[in-house]
């Protein structure tokens, strides 16, 4: 019987942690899977602590030397996916555990498997901008619109969700990264309101907020300092107060300049 | 507007195809994004529904928020699906995102008086939501450790 180091273990177990933690997980849910990882190669000795930008985790073997390892995260971003299949995934391993044998082939068609979920794209990239312009417009319908305002604030969801895929790749921080959206969706509505008659601004630009609006942040917020994770419910706490702070502002001076230029 | 009429179960349409955009733009796949949008849509139209017969936007907010938590919590484990993820999509379209614009635009306008009028509704709203969610997760945290003791 051979068995595997607590290094590869670890490797493994902070890598599922972290694709769960960058597409935005609960933290309860990251300490549990890397938990469930570790039980199922033969280290159920395993403490770790969770909080929304690190990851730390701490293994002990059978002869009782502990190895640990830390983990910095950045740049998360909303992948509800990517969670689903990972907690599937080490659901199905826990059920049926890997024999003491084939650890080793277990482990590399784990590390494998892994790769191919934070690789994988289930939806084509156009049919994810036209959603986030469904989106949009659909909001839009919901809080009164009418089907011109439909057709204006479906246009803005596309352009604004095609632009921050490329926003995101240059790594602002999320305060103004949601701003710079938000400056963004009313300098389209005040420009297609020139050329467009009859439309009421109000609805659309609503429409295209409720694309950046924190929900993930609340959810993970309220249920994270329920299960008792105080740290991380209050960090989560902060970061959806400032994405909001950050739409504000972004709409707010971009309302006030355009006000100033006399439209 | 009457309960139960075309005008609501339009609006149920809209959020419900919201929902869908949102669940496809966050990569979930298969059939479960046809029920995150079907929480959304039932999110939205409990909150019209009780809005009717109680007048009370908190109120009906709190009610339309415990009714879908209940629904992720009792659907998620049987799609083997995580509950924050089901949450997460039910609870957009109560986001007050319509608040926080009016009160942006009111500030700016210089009516701080409506200002501060709008953004404590705005306020209220988020934590209904928030204290929604809390209640319903943590008496479900209480039913699994009751479940798994006897």
């Amino acid at each position: 019987m051979q068995k595997i180091k607590p290094q590869q273990v670890i490797d493994l177990a902070i890598e599922a942690g972290r694709i769960i933690l960058q597409s935005g997980g609960t933290t309860n849910r990251v300490e549990l899977m890397m938990r469930k990882v570790c039980n199922c190669f033969g280290y159920p000795k395993t403490e770790s602590y969770v909080t929304p930008t690190g990851i730390f985790i701490s293994v002990k073997d059978e002869y009782g030397s502990i190895f640990t390892s830390i983990k910095r995260i950045d740049n998360r971003r909303i992948d509800l996916g990517k969670i689903t299949s990972i907690s599937r995934m080490v659901n199905c391993m826990q059920l049926k555990p890997p024999s003491e044998q084939d650890y080793n082939e277990q482990l590399i068609d784990f590390e494998e498997e892994l790769k191919k979920i934070d690789t994988e794209n289930p939806w084509p990239s156009w049919l994810k901008d036209l959603c986030g312009g469904g989106t949009s417009g659909f909001f839009c319908l919901l809080f009164g619109g009418s089907w011109a305002e439909f057709a204006v604030a479906f246009t803005i969801g596309v352009i604004v969700t095609f632009g921050l895929k490329y926003l995101e790749k240059l790594a602002f921080n999320n305060f103004l990264l949601n701003a710079i959206a938000a400056a963004l969706i009313v300098l389209l509505a005040k420009t297609i309101d020139i050329f467009v008659p009859y439309i009421r601004l109000d609805n659309i630009i609503i429409g295209g907020i409720m694309l950046l609006v924190p929900g993930l942040s609340i959810t993970n917020a309220m249920r994270d300092t329920m299960s008792g994770d105080l740290v991380a419910g209050t960090a989560r706490a902060v970061e959806a107060f400032f994405i909001t702070v950050g739409i504000v502002a972004g709409s707010a001076s971009m309302l006030k300049i355009l006000s100033l230029w006399g439209y | 507007m009457k309960p139960f009429d075309g005008l609501t179960l339009m609006q149920f349409l809209w959020a419900f195809l919201a929902i869908l955009g949102f669940s496809i733009r966050s990569n979930l796949k298969g059939i479960k994004i046809l029920f995150t949008a079907l929480s959304g849509g039932l999110c939205w139209f409990f909150y019209l529904i009780v809005l009717y017969y109680s007048k009370s936007v908190l109120f009906s907010v709190f009610i339309a928020i415990i009714v879908v938590c209940i629904y992720s919590e009792i659907l998620a484990p049987r799609l083997k699906t995580p509950v924050s993820v089901f949450v997460t999509c039910a609870i957009i379209p109560l986001v007050p995102g319509r608040g926080l614009f009016n009160s942006m635009q009111l500030y700016i306008a210089g009516d701080n008086l409506n200002a501060s009028k709008t953004i404590l509704q705005t306020l209220l709203i988020a934590g209904t939501i928030s204290i929604a969610i809390a209640i319903v997760s943590s008496v479900t945290n209480l039913i699994n450790k009751l479940m798994n003791r006897f």
